[in-house]
């Protein structure tokens, strides 16, 4: 299939809107965190948002956090 | 040193946890916390769409703040740009590019891998930039996706926004508007695009970026930049 358009792929195969939701935006001891929900319904890091760089020293991508503990943004 | 062992362990996972579910474990932590920030612009700079969460994206919605944040907290001394980025969205880029030539403290920033598209505005937009000698930075004339109304005013949008660019790279490095605007519509280099990739060595020659280097030299730059800054302001009280 070859689509002859100017438009961007992420507009034409759009992502289910249920892909934006799995991933939120947290702080967790102060510290800003892009999480991803596990199917455990545990939290796991996917990225820190700080500019602190002890921060990444502390937290690193991939553990794993209680849901009990984060404060969500929004 | 003992005591704040005991008293993190309460709140970090322990090492043996993260072994089993990554093959990670924790670095040592210093005591006392940074002087200096660091900002990663990595991915895509998002703009006002956003983007699937399977793309890596640098949001402003981030950036700006943290910027303010470290521009306000006296204990911050500089900033440390590092730059991996595809480019993205001209006014996100541009957005994140002035606040970082308008904040007051030092800022070094460094190309790492590349630094493409919009993200030569903000890699040139600190004090000082680096680049590795392996790191490329694709300067390219700007492009619109979407809806476009086939009338010349698409076009003279589209050239005003490019100005934008190309000032606001001029005005914060070395290289000369004609130039910038010959690498930026050079044929021939790119395949399918109209633009030049430059590497490492030759964002330096033509005055780009003020030199290659890593983190090493980036860091004794920054504190330089502290050190004159203090003396600075040591003289005016």
């Amino acid at each position: 299939m070859i689509l002859h358009t100017v438009a961007s792929p992420f507009i034409i195969f759009q992502t289910d809107e249920s892909e934006y939701k799995k991933q939120r935006t947290v702080y967790y001891n102060g510290i800003p965190l892009l999480v991803q929900q596990t199917e455990t319904n545990e939290y796991e890091i996917v990225r820190l948002l700080s500019s602190d760089p002890q921060h990444y020293l502390t937290y690193e991508p991939g553990t794993k956090l209680c849901a009990t503990s984060l404060q969500f943004m929004v | 040193m003992d005591e704040r062992d005991i008293s993190q362990e309460e709140t970090k996972p322990s090492p043996t946890e993260n072994i089993v579910q990554l093959g990670q474990t924790n670095v040592p932590q210093l005591s006392s916390d940074s002087t200096v920030h660091c900002l990663t612009i990595v991915g895509q700079i998002e703009g006002h769409i956003q983007l699937p969460p399977q793309n890596k994206t640098t949001k402003y919605e981030h950036i700006i703040p943290q910027i303010v944040a470290i521009e306000q907290n006296p204990n911050i001394e500089g900033l440390l740009v590092v730059l991996n980025t595809v480019g993205g969205d001209v006014e996100a880029g541009l957005a994140i590019a002035e606040m970082l030539a308008s904040m007051s403290k030092p800022t070094v920033s460094i190309v790492l891998g590349g630094g493409h598209s919009i993200g030569v505005p903000i890699a040139v937009s600190c004090d000082y930039s680096f680049i590795a000698e392996t790191a490329t930075m694709t300067i390219h004339p700007i492009r619109l996706t979407g809806l476009v109304i086939g009338v010349p005013q698409t076009f003279e949008y589209l050239d005003k926004m490019q100005e934008r660019v190309v000032n606001f790279v001029v005005k914060h490095s070395r290289i000369s508007e004609e130039k910038f605007k010959e690498l930026m519509f050079s044929k021939g280099n790119l395949t399918r695009d109209i633009g030049t990739n430059v590497v490492g060595t030759d964002a330096v020659k033509y005055g780009l970026i003020d030199e290659v280097g890593g983190l090493s030299q980036a860091m004794r730059k920054l504190r330089e930049l502290i050190d004159h800054s203090n003396q600075q302001g040591a003289m005016l009280q």
